[in-house]
């Protein structure tokens, strides 16, 4: 289709259009009301019960922390601390920089740029946990172990089933992983290409 | 009173354009009866800031545009079929089902621009000249018009690759 055929479809539908209209006074007042729904808003909703979970599961190990007796479960607890409180933190305060663009005394240039970073920013620390998931799981598996049922998770004998489901959980992660970084990377490279047109 | 008076007659009065706009940045009719809500919403948020140094077309398209933009958030999905039943409003006694196929091819091949070619076609097909396009979009009325040549061949190009 020509860019000519294009201006004169347009022109005709714009003219339809006119011809169309259905918002009344009512209709457009109560579209201004803030009880719009903002997919975002959801979004962010999901992420704050998370983090959420997060605490609480980080203050049960705080809680418990003196059952780790050996260095390399203390360690675990700590590495599992400070995913659970730093990262809902990041992930929450990302989300919020992007809810929080100014959009109504900027231009699209303006606009795309701010929105292409903070996306940016936000799908490169979600990249990031994907991959802090993995040894996360290692990591959570040793401490609640021991929590939960005093064993030590890396010195115990695992009959074949024990084994078998430690190897599928791998797998598991190990797909997930590789999924969410290739669709993250997907959509971080094209938020890139936009940045490096315009700047 | 005065200002929603005024508020409500600028949104009758350009209703179809929220419409266009709010069809070329969706794939489906919920999502763009969500933003459709979501551009009135922050025009009537911005409204009291509007000094009128600006014409109040110009501060429409960059708010409704940059209101579209932000809501790419979620999925992006640039090249997907266009999957609006209806592009026009509504039927009407003259519904030309040929006319419907056109307007869906259009937007079809529209919706394979990235998200800044995007913004530029429709200001373009809105009848746009590039000072003005330019003044919305924050790019330079010489960028506007390479970018603009550069959109044309790649219709062009997705023409022959059809």
């Amino acid at each position: 289709m020509e860019i000519e055929e294009m201006k004169a479809l347009w022109s005709e539908m714009s003219d339809q259009l006119e011809q169309q209209k259905k918002l009344t006074s009512e209709i457009i007042m109560s579209m201004t009301q803030e009880r719009y729904t903002n997919k975002f808003r959801t979004l962010s909703n999901y992420e704050r019960v998370g983090a959420v979970i997060c605490f609480g599961i980080a203050i049960h190990i705080i809680v418990n922390f003196e059952k780790l007796d050996t260095w390399y479960l203390q360690a675990c607890g700590v590495f599992t601390l400070s995913v659970l409180f730093i990262l809902p933190i990041l992930v929450l305060n990302s989300l919020k920089k992007i809810r929080n663009l100014n959009i109504t005394n900027t231009n699209y240039k303006e606009t795309l740029l701010n929105y292409s970073k903070a996306k940016r920013n936000l799908l490169r620390l979600q990249q990031f946990g994907i991959f802090l998931s993995f040894i996360l799981m290692f990591a959570v598996s040793g401490v609640f172990a021991k929590i939960w049922s005093n064993k030590d998770f890396f010195r115990v004998e695992r009959n074949i089933w024990a084994n078998l489901s430690i190897v599928f959980a791998v797998f598991f992660v190990v797909f997930c992983s590789y999924w969410g970084y290739r669709s993250y990377n997907r959509i971080t490279r094209s938020a890139e290409n936009i940045l490096k047109e315009l700047e | 009173m005065q200002k929603e008076a005024e508020f409500i007659r600028i949104i009758k009065e350009n209703e179809g354009v929220i419409f266009k706009i709010t069809t070329m940045y969706t794939d489906n009719r919920d999502d763009q009866k969500d933003l459709y809500q979501d551009v009135v919403y922050q025009l009537w948020k911005s409204f009291g800031s509007f000094r009128a140094e600006s014409k109040i077309s110009t501060w429409m398209y960059r708010i409704a545009l940059n209101t579209a933009l932000t809501r790419l958030r979620k999925s992006k999905r640039i090249g997907n079929p266009v999957s609006i039943d209806k592009v026009i409003l509504q039927q009407t006694e003259n519904y030309d089902s040929e006319f419907e196929e056109r307007l869906r091819l259009m937007y079809a091949h529209i919706k394979q621009l990235n998200v800044l070619e995007k913004g530029l076609m429709l200001l373009l097909l809105e009848g746009k000249k590039y000072e003005e396009i330019a003044e919305i979009t924050g790019l330079s009325p010489s960028n506007v018009g390479t970018r603009i040549s550069r959109i044309k061949q790649k219709l062009k190009q997705q023409i022959v690759n059809q």
